[in-house]
């Protein structure tokens, strides 16, 4: 069974939960990166300065 | 600046983050996740509330859990977890409604001045990216590190 998350513990404030790697892949919020998606191809992304060497 | 948030889970890739709101709603479990776009070198952040028992998470949901400014300090945490595990990739933000969209705006705004020493922030209005500058509403959010 999966432990309760403890907010309480202020020992660390980050902690690994290997669980949450069934979540990397799965199809979620799939409305916004849709719209993400539309938006950067249409506007791409800002032009960077070259930093000087 | 240490601003109070609550403690962050995380899985290896640093992709995907999980943390409890508490307030007087009771517990309430948030995911975000950092999901990779078409467009090279780029990363959606998207959060929102688990619905208890399934995969699915909500993101149009008002929780009203009077935890705001906390829940977005531990969301910017997991931007800075994530970006220093990716330090050259943008990330691309967008409420899932309108006022959402405010509120990040104004959560980046009263922090610009911190936030600014570690990240580049732009706005997107009128179809093009402009450096962020405060007392603009802006339709999105990009963020990459310096």
């Amino acid at each position: 069974m999966k432990k309760k998350k403890n907010n309480n513990d202020k020992r660390l404030m980050v902690e690994i939960d290997n669980s949450l790697e069934k979540y990397v892949d799965m199809p979620l919020f799939e409305e916004k990166v849709n719209e993400a998606n539309r938006i950067l191809s249409k506007v791409g992304l800002p032009k960077e300065k070259k930093k000087n060497k | 600046m240490e601003l109070p948030r609550y403690k962050i889970f995380y899985e290896r890739s640093r992709r995907v983050f999980e943390f409890n709101s508490v307030g007087p709603k009771g517990e309430i479990s948030k995911l975000i996740r950092f999901t990779k776009m078409r467009v090279k070198g780029v990363f959606n952040l998207a959060f929102g509330d688990k619905k208890p028992g399934t995969n699915e998470i909500d993101d149009e949901v008002v929780s009203n859990n009077g935890d705001t400014r906390r829940v977005l300090a531990t969301v910017a945490n997991a931007v800075d977890m994530f970006t220093r595990e990716y330090p050259s990739t943008w990330i691309f933000a967008v409420g899932s409604t309108r006022p959402r969209t405010r509120l990040y705006q104004m959560g980046i705004n009263k922090y610009l001045h911190e936030i600014v020493k570690d990240f580049e922030v732009y706005g997107l209005i009128d179809g093009e990216w402009q450096k962020f500058r405060s007392g603009i509403m802006y339709e999105a959010f990009l963020v990459k590190r310096k």
